[in-house]
């Protein structure tokens, strides 16, 4: 906790003869992160296993198996690796076969269809007109028009002008097919171009076009019933192979991930150098493994070298508990080696500041629901973390909800003469707070806002200093005391006179002088320490802590909100009659933006308050994610 | 106690100084609260653009697009000040 995990740089050395061992033993460790080799000079770079060309054909075979069969990756149960291993080959090479004849025969069905809706299309368009298509054509001295004029044309009466010699036939879609002797052609044409003629061509196939459409049409038919009787065969072959298929290919990855790490690693003719970082706690074991399963013919052994920070790997180091808010730290960056790592301040702040935000019981409970349910369907460590830290968010809410007696924006316990929710339930007053203002159980925020107001204030001095205690130890571990106390404490003090200025204005010390000494000792400190530059900054301090209002402002908007809705509703519903349903409507459509607006809006300035006024005062990130090498199974198991 | 004072009572000169006061804590909020759109919709249209292209710069873009919120805060702050 608050400190990434130690890293040792290891190198593990030894005759090429054990590569393979050392490397099926590393791989099941899981620990080791291997650094690449990328140097040329005595050792060069690594040739692959034998069998990695064989395993990566299978996995390319197997992939492209699985993308046509369309699997995705749901939850299951693991196989025995062991077992799933002796039975691979024969099963994908039955799979294969299977897979590659309906595949085969599915583009079959797929080109045959498309070709006849092609040519139903074509046909279409001479619909209605009853002559065999085949004698529309080969004539030495007849002319076949076929094609549309424009809307109006009366071609047989421009026709009339020319010959009396012709056939003249429209079908249902408007085209038309003329035949004239082929001395009148030219004439003709001439004629339709004045009616803005589009030639169509004839499809040159036999028979009348309703016949060749009533054919093409039950043909298409029963090819489209082929299809889905083959889309309906590849779906219980999917049902059957799916299980082996994803499991076997998390197997071949495996492989074939073991069988190319000589790539990464240094060789030189017969000796091998693997270079990497390994968590302290985990070397014994390594290298104790890596002796039994060489006979001790690897050499491993710890680099003590100052090691630059930057190249260190950065594994968190945290209570389970506090692992899902890893990823609220991985949206903003991991932290440097050796930094502070403030997860565990996370912990505490966030979901504390989302739960004085909300502070709902009914908001709360639904949330707290919606995460439940999400963190048992969707699975995958993004959602899991994600539901997680909604679940510990809710959690506080609810508790705050209860401080508060708020539910779904209705006060549970009744003040000055108001029921509350729970009849019977009457706010008792404790003592008084700030601007007359009454403290009472449970706390009514809409009626406290300055004793409020006071509270986040504080809350926000509280946060902002554990934040530059934190950057007083990182300065302290990288530039010294001097500069931790100028850059960090400096700001402390800062803080000390502006509050003892400010009791001298509001007469709670005497005189304002030494308010004033401590402030400009402050200010000569922070040039002395970051340069004329801070007295820019000096404003920062406040806003940051003003910034803290929000946890009260953002909730009274919440239960603004939540108001508005009920009285609405309220005064629909006192309406009576068909007013009730839409009372109804109008309370539900309501509470469930609001509760959209509940995860969004304190979450985002939960959040905020983290990553702003917090992580300013101390953390930098920046850190190499720790990628330890191995493979999580999901599918399978050992 | 009513002071006749050009027709107005005192009743109505308080009550229109709370409502003076009331609209004042709202200009307070709404204006800051424009002014602080103003500046994040630039600052934000960026940070998406940055975080598209690198994915790591969600929490740096973040910070910078909330940088401006404290102006609506201030507003805020003003605005219970009036009206308490």
């Amino acid at each position: 906790m608050l400190k990434p995990k130690q890293m040792s740089k290891v190198l593990l050395t030894g005759h090429k003869d054990v590569l393979e061992p050392t490397i099926e033993t590393l791989h099941d460790l899981h620990a080791l992160h291997i650094e690449e080799y990328v140097g040329e000079d005595y050792f060069h770079i690594g040739t692959p296993l034998s069998g990695a060309d064989e395993g990566s054909k299978k996995l390319l075979k197997l992939r492209s198996i699985a993308s046509f069969l369309g699997i995705k990756k749901p939850y299951h149960k693991p196989i025995n690796a062991r077992q799933l291993s002796s039975e691979l080959e024969g099963k994908l090479e039955t799979l294969g076969d299977v897979v590659s004849g309906k595949l085969g025969r599915k583009s079959q069905i797929e080109a045959d269809l498309k070709d006849v809706q092609t040519e139903i299309h074509e046909i279409e368009a001479f619909s209605g007109i009853p002559v065999n298509l085949d004698l529309c054509r080969g004539y030495d001295t007849l002319h076949v028009f076929a094609g549309t004029v424009m809307k109006g044309a009366d071609v047989r009466a421009g026709l009339a002008g020319i010959t009396d010699e012709y056939q003249f036939i429209t079908g249902n879609n408007g085209i038309f097919i003329l035949t004239v002797p082929v001395r009148y052609r030219a004439q003709v044409a001439e004629l339709l171009a004045e009616y803005e003629f589009g030639e169509v061509k004839i499809p040159t196939i036999s028979g009348t076009p309703d016949d060749l459409i009533n054919e093409l049409t039950s043909r298409q038919d029963s090819l489209a019933k082929d299809l889905e009787s083959l889309s309906s065969e590849i779906d219980s072959v999917k049902a059957e192979y799916e299980d082996f298929i994803l499991a076997s290919e998390e197997l071949l990855s495996i492989e074939t991930q073991k069988k190319e790490t000589p790539l990464v690693i240094a060789t030189s003719e017969h000796t091998f150098v693997i270079d990497g970082w390994i968590p302290d706690d985990e070397f014994e074991t390594m290298r104790s493994k890596v002796g039994e399963a060489t006979d001790n013919r690897v050499y491993a052994t710890i680099v003590e070298e100052p090691v630059d920070e930057a190249n260190v790997p950065i594994e968190y180091d945290n209570p389970k508990i506090v692992k899902p808010m890893e990823a609220v730290m991985n949206l903003y960056a991991r932290p440097k080696y050796h930094e502070i790592d403030p997860t565990a301040f996370v912990f505490i702040a966030f979901p504390l500041f989302y739960g004085m935000i909300l502070g709902d019981i009914g908001y709360g409970l639904i949330l707290l629901g919606i995460s439940l349910y999400g963190r048992s369907k969707l699975h995958g460590e993004g959602w899991n973390s994600l539901f997680t830290v909604l679940i510990y968010c809710n959690i506080v809410t609810l508790i705050f909800g209860i401080l508060y007696a708020e539910f779904l924006g209705f006060p549970l316990a009744g003040l000055h003469g108001h029921p509350g929710l729970i009849p019977g339930w009457e706010t008792i007053t404790l003592f008084t707070g700030l601007g007359n203002e009454h403290i009472t159980y449970p706390i009514h925020r809409t009626h406290l806002v300055t004793t409020l107001l006071v509270l986040t204030l504080l809350i926000g001095v509280i946060h902002i200093n554990i934040g530059l205690i934190a950057g007083f130890r990182n300065v302290l571990a990288k530039h010294g005391m001097k500069a931790a106390v100028l850059e960090k404490i400096a700001w402390i003090v800062l803080q000390v006179g502006i509050f003892l200025l400010l009791f001298g204005v509001m007469g709670v010390v005497s005189s304002m002088l030494p308010g004033a000494v401590v402030f400009v000792l402050a200010v000569a400190m922070l040039v002395a320490g970051e340069g004329a530059v801070a007295v820019i900054e000096l404003p920062s301090v406040m806003t940051n802590i003003l910034s803290y209002s929000r946890l009260l402002a953002v909730g009274l908007s919440s239960i603004g909100i939540a108001t508005a809705v009920n009285t609405m509703s309220g005064m629909a519903w006192s309406s009576g009659g068909i007013y009730i349903v839409l009372a109804s409507v109008i309370f539900i459509l309501g509470h469930a933006l609001n509760t959209a607006l509940s995860i969004i809006a304190p979450g985002l300035h939960a959040l905020r308050l983290q990553y702003v006024e917090f992580f300013t005062k101390f953390y930098e990130g920046g850190g190499r994610i720790y990628d330890p090498f191995g493979y999580k199974r999901i599918y399978t198991e050992e | 106690m009513v002071t006749e004072l050009a027709g107005v009572t005192l009743e109505q000169v308080v009550a229109s100084q709370a409502g003076l006061a009331a609209i004042g804590a709202g200009l307070a909020v709404g204006l800051a609260g424009i002014g602080s759109g103003i500046a994040e919709k630039d600052i934000g249209s960026a940070a998406v653009g940055a975080f598209t292209e690198k994915e790591e710069l969600f929490g740096k873009g973040l910070i910078m697009t909330v940088i401006p919120e404290t102006i609506v805060i201030f507003g805020f702050v003003i605005a219970i000040m009036l009206i308490m």
